[in-house]
């Protein structure tokens, strides 16, 4: 019983961080029809801008970790909408999904090359202690990352829900045509929705490269995870994302510890396979969830 | 109020308004007619800044607005109620209507507005907290048309209000519109339902192939014979060269 705690609480914790990436990508793709298989280099990337602040340049961790979102909103936000997205999803949408593969390629072979190939240690943001809970051993930073993961989630489900300017976004992912015709400025919706995406997306890097080694190939597994998670929550919902970044996140660390961590990779595949034979809509998608 | 000068326009490449003139006094109500695919809701999205405009000009009180964006028509008091659906579908009601003044700076001033129409739509105020994509077609429909009063526009552009209400709802959305027309609006509006919709308007407009084939008041169009032709399917030529 402990050791399921144990692994569960990792696995939610995993997951949370999961969930971030893949509400970014559900969000980008209800704005704008952009499919980003760049999804994983962009959780790569932010951590490489704060060891490059920290390292290179020597600023403090909680500084550089600020400019690191900072700059990833404004990079894998703005400039990737302005110089990636825009310019090709007006050739279609395979075009764009193309080039985001491009880009994801470039990303990490920059970072390979013009940082290091090998994993660099990443300092960790939280005491490494761990509590007892019911006898089960839990580590602060699967906490405090599973607070700060959800948190950060709920903090934008609720903007999104309660504020007007949330309401503009859901308006232009959902119907956009309308949209426009009630004046709401639905270029600036989605340019809001790549910011958050770009925010997302370091805050993300932030929690998990401690866990592992920052390193030019982490964002493969990452990307593919954040898809699944994505296409099984019903890639049309942020409530959706989350529980399919949660849901993976469990299976995942409770299969590589009671079943066999050499398979843990196949996992969130059978899973995908799973959810697209039984409910092609996702978990909890909804086959109208956009009306054009 | 608002007036067509000549317009020439389409989508792309392909042309569909060949010179469309006509002229609307203030405070009424003018309902086009036409074919399918004469180009009368393409009319509308010319003069909401929708359209690619190649040429000719569009004048709302002796100003210029032609090429103007949907926003800047906005402003200028006129609001749109396309063919078709037109809610956020995972929205509330509520934040439907909201959508509506969206643009304004005064939003005291549009949430009691909405509390107004929603006593004028009593159904809205009932289901206020429902997602709209759970109403029905005729329910929506008055929620688009609640939506577009919050802005308390000059001119309302509608197109085909009717569809999918029921006969009763369509008199009760005319009777808002005559309403308004009482209270200073003008109105365009395309109606297939012709006839009572040509009853309760002032002028009718008859669009064919992007252009102005007849415009008269609503009860001289209503009793043309012409008119009666066009809705069993003939055309205006046909019918004025036999
Ligand atoms: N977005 C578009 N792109 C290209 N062509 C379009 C577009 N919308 C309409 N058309 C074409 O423009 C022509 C006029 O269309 P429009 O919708 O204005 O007709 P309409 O008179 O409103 O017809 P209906 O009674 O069917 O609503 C049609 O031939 C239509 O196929
Ligand atoms: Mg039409």
């Amino acid at each position: 019983m402990a050791e399921f705690i144990q692994i569960l609480i990792s696995g939610l914790s995993a997951g949370s961080i999961y969930a971030l990436a893949a509400v970014g990508f559900t969000l980008l793709w209800q704005a704008s029809q952009t499919i980003n298989f760049a999804q994983g280099e962009f959780v790569m990337l932010p951590a490489f801008f704060v060891l490059a602040l920290t390292v290179k340049l020597g600023l403090p961790l909680p500084l550089a970790i600020i400019l690191a979102i900072f700059l990833s909103v404004l990079l894998l936000g703005a400039v990737f909408k302005k110089l990636v997205v825009e310019p090709m999803i007006q050739h279609g949408t395979l075009p764009l999904v193309i080039a985001t593969i491009a880009l994801g390629l470039l990303l990490k072979e920059g970072v390979k090359e013009f940082y290091s190939p090998l994993g660099q240690p990443f300092p960790s943001l939280f005491p490494q202690d761990v509590l007892s809970v019911f006898g089960a051993a839990v580590s602060i930073p699967d906490i405090a990352n599973f607070v700060i993961a959800m948190g950060t989630i709920i903090g934008l489900q609720l903007f999104l829900a309660r504020t007007r300017t949330g309401r503009c976004m859901q308006a232009t992912a959902q119907n956009p045509d309308v949209a426009q015709i009630l004046g709401v400025d639905i270029k600036k919706m989605v340019l809001y929705t790549f910011l958050i995406n770009g925010a997302l997306a370091a805050i993300a890097s932030v929690l998990i490269t401690p866990i592992y080694l920052a390193k030019f190939s982490n964002g493969e597994v990452l990307g593919l995870v954040a898809f699944i998670a994505a296409i099984v929550g019903g890639f049309n919902q942020i409530r959706g994302a989350l529980v399919g970044g949660l849901l993976i996140g469990v299976i995942d660390n409770l299969s590589a510890g009671y079943v066999s961590a050499e398979y843990r990779q196949a996992v969130p595949m059978l899973l995908l396979i799973f959810v697209i034979l039984v409910r092609p809509q996702g978990l909890l998608g909804t086959s109208e969830g956009r009306a054009v | 109020m608002l007036e067509l000068k000549d317009l020439h326009g389409g989508y792309g490449k392909i042309q569909i308004l060949n010179g469309t003139s006509f002229k609307i006094p203030p405070a009424s109500i003018t309902t086009v007619i036409g074919p399918n695919g004469a180009g009368k809701s393409t009319v509308f999205k010319a003069v909401f800044g929708l359209l690619n405009i190649t040429s000719g000009q569009i004048l709302m009180d002796g100003q210029d607005v032609t090429r103007r964006t949907p926003k800047q028509m906005i402003d200028a008091g006129v609001t749109y109620v396309p063919q078709g659906r037109n809610v956020v579908p995972q929205l509330s009601v509520y934040h439907n209507l909201e959508l509506g003044g969206i643009t304004s700076n005064n939003q005291a001033r549009v949430r009691d507005r909405i509390e107004q129409v929603m006593d004028q739509f009593p159904m809205l105020r009932q289901f206020k907290d429902r997602k709209a994509i759970e109403l029905s077609g005729g329910q929506q429909k008055q929620l688009e048309v609640a939506r577009t009063l919050l802005l308390d526009p000059k001119l309302i552009l509608i197109d085909e209000p009717s569809i999918g209400l029921s006969p009763n709802l369509v008199q009760e959305v005319f009777r808002t519109l005559q309403a308004l027309r009482d209270q200073g609006v003008t109105i365009l509006m395309v109606e297939q339902n012709a006839k009572s919709a040509l009853a309760m308007s002032d002028y009718g407009l008859v669009l064919e192939l992007g252009q102005t084939r007849m415009h008269d008041a609503a009860d001289k169009l209503l009793a043309d014979p012409r008119v009666g032709h066009l809705f069993l399917g003939g055309h205006i030529e046909e019918e004025e060269t036999a």
